[in-house]
């Protein structure tokens, strides 16, 4: 019935075009970052073809993408691998950042209990772990997912932390003054207000899942990008070392913007000023 | 006057101390106001002299030290039980994920759980045209104006249909045209809702040109040293400002703070 009151289009057609400017912006953004990487790309060729550098030492751009396109069905499938590995990991990540976050700020004793082994916890180089992880989980899925929880979990819990406690104090007496619980606290007003802080705690994460994915394979693997690069690189297969590496670019970038684009659907609002 | 209407809002021997450090440091002195059904009073003093303090008190926000206090004849914490107890803060402190409509019906939706979601709907839209906003339904704060976002938590307050309103500066973050539109439009409301009201400024104009009454605080010790009735004629209109009963009435208000705080200095 409201939403079929006249007056409330303009608001629409508003956001609508803010929204179709922002998109064009964006894509002029890209304009001269996009100009510098040919500009990269051009000189680098240039430079191994007039100096002839070794295949081995320093691989030409079209020799690279040749590689991508004669090892495509490798690559593809390692890329598979490390993609499955990246997927599951972050995706436990969140879940258990986001869990550690609303236990500590719903259940203050507990979290008070928890937060310090969360931050000693931290001061352990992760990497240092994947061994032990291997040793325990073998050298399939398992022990990558572990890893990269181990290491994506922390930014997700923290930044959650701030945005759940976050809240105007105000806000809370408001809500307190009409009888509402914790629980209706949390849901109503924090978990909303945090998921700002959440979306970027989740774009750190994933950008550390590669990582993880990736040191989990240099680790001990049998397939994935990691060990496809540690692989060409004992080989002095150069070209497909540069190729994997396109490709780890290629899918850490999607998996961001895939968690960019689920911000902006979901997520559009600044969080308030404090 | 207050002893023929009866009081809405009653103090007694106010005291707030608040413990620093192992220090009482006494932050509320004696304070006394009786406030009608109906009544629009407001608090007025320099900085620190507790009067966002009185009105937390008021509104059962805070536990005072010493002292009775009554609104609507039960214990604030009471009152705001039985949402008899409308706020407004400084700040609009509206929730930036939801539209106009949506905050104004948010607490409504935890205060009258057992009502119907358009029920609920339905209210905060008759509030929002109260407010002259309801064009604004489906605008999120960030595309209102300040002035805009305070309507539409003056409406989310008045959605609980609160007796009494409670109002910690409610104008203090906002450019002085606003302001006096923000007072004439609160003036109208009040008339057309008659709901008691306490407000919290320090400005003397907004003071003088909305209230029945103004409670002038002092500092060192900060209590209420004169109650003022302000003799000019309801409704109150821009002509009111160029009065003469309402230049007496700043006037006055003007040396009362002087005095506060000079004494301030003084001790």
């Amino acid at each position: 019935m409201i939403r079929d009151d006249p007056a409330a289009r303009p608001a629409d057609i508003d956001a609508s075009t803010g929204l179709v400017a922002n998109t064009r912006g964006a894509v002029l953004r890209f304009v001269p970052a996009l100009g510098l990487f040919i500009a990269v790309l051009v000189v680098w060729e240039g430079v191994s073809r007039i100096f002839k550098l070794p295949e081995f030492v320093l691989p030409a751009p079209t020799a690279i993408l040749a590689v991508l396109i004669a090892h495509q069905r490798d690559l593809g499938y390692a890329a598979y691998v490390t993609a499955r590995e990246v997927l599951y990991g972050f995706l436990f990540s969140a879940v258990i950042g986001a869990a550690v976050a609303l236990v500590t700020a719903r259940f203050a004793a507990f979290g008070r209990a928890l937060y310090p082994l969360v931050v000693l916890f931290q001061t352990v180089p992760k990497v240092a772990l994947a061994p032990l992880f291997i040793l325990w989980f073998g050298f399939d899925l398992a022990p990558k997912v572990v890893l990269i929880v181990v290491i994506a979990f922390f930014p997700v819990a923290i930044n959650m932390m701030v945005g759940l406690q976050n809240v105007d104090p105000n806000l809370i007496a408001l809500m307190r003054s009409v009888g509402a619980s914790r629980n209706e606290i949390l849901m109503r007003i924090q978990i909303p207000n945090s998921l700002p802080y959440l979306m970027a705690g989740l774009k750190v994460a994933v950008t550390l899942a590669v990582i993880g994915a990736i040191v989990g394979e240099f680790a001990g693997a049998q397939a994935g990008l990691g060990y496809m690069i540690q692989f060409a690189s004992t080989q002095m297969q150069t070209s497909l070392v540069f190729a994997a590496l396109v490709e780890v670019s290629v899918l850490g970038l999607l998996f961001y913007y895939v968690i960019e684009w689920i911000e902006r659907r979901y997520v559009d609002w600044v969080p308030a000023a404090d | 006057m207050s002893a023929v209407e009866p009081a809405h809002i009653l103090a007694r021997g106010v005291c707030v101390d608040f413990t620093v450090a192992g220090r009482v440091n006494r932050v509320l002195h004696d304070v006394s106001l009786s406030v009608p059904k109906g009544g629009f009073v407001s608090l007025i003093g320099p900085s620190g002299c507790g009067k966002s303090t009185l009105l937390k008190v008021l509104a059962g926000l805070l536990p005072p030290s010493a002292g009775e206090v009554s609104v609507a004849g039960v214990a604030p914490v009471e009152a705001v039980r039985q949402r008899r107890i409308g706020i407004v803060f400084q700040e609009a402190t509206l929730l930036p994920w939801k539209n106009a409509l949506d905050n104004v019906a948010m607490l409504t939706h935890v205060a009258h759980a057992g009502r119907t979601g358009s029920e609920i709907r339905d209210r905060a839209t008759e509030m929002l045209r109260l407010v002259g906003l309801e064009h604004a339904a489906h605008k999120r704060p960030a595309q209102l104006s300040g002035g805009m976002r305070q309507r539409v938590s003056i409406a989310r307050a008045l959605a609980l249909d609160p007796e009494v309103l409670m109002m910690d500066e409610p104008f203090g973050a906002l450019d002085a045209i606003t302001r006096e539109e923000m007072s004439a439009f609160l003036l109208e409301i009040w008339e057309r809702t008659k709901k008691t009201i306490v407000l919290v400024t320090h400005s003397i104009d907004e003071a003088a040109f909305l209230s029945r009454e103004v409670h002038v605080m002092a500092s060192d010790p900060a209590t209420i040293i004169e109650a003022l009735p302000i003799d000019l004629p309801y409704p109150r209109n821009e002509d009111s400002y160029s009065a003469p009963a309402f230049a007496r009435a700043t006037a006055r208000l003007r040396r009362l703070l002087k005095e506060g705080h000079r004494q301030a200095a003084a001790a």
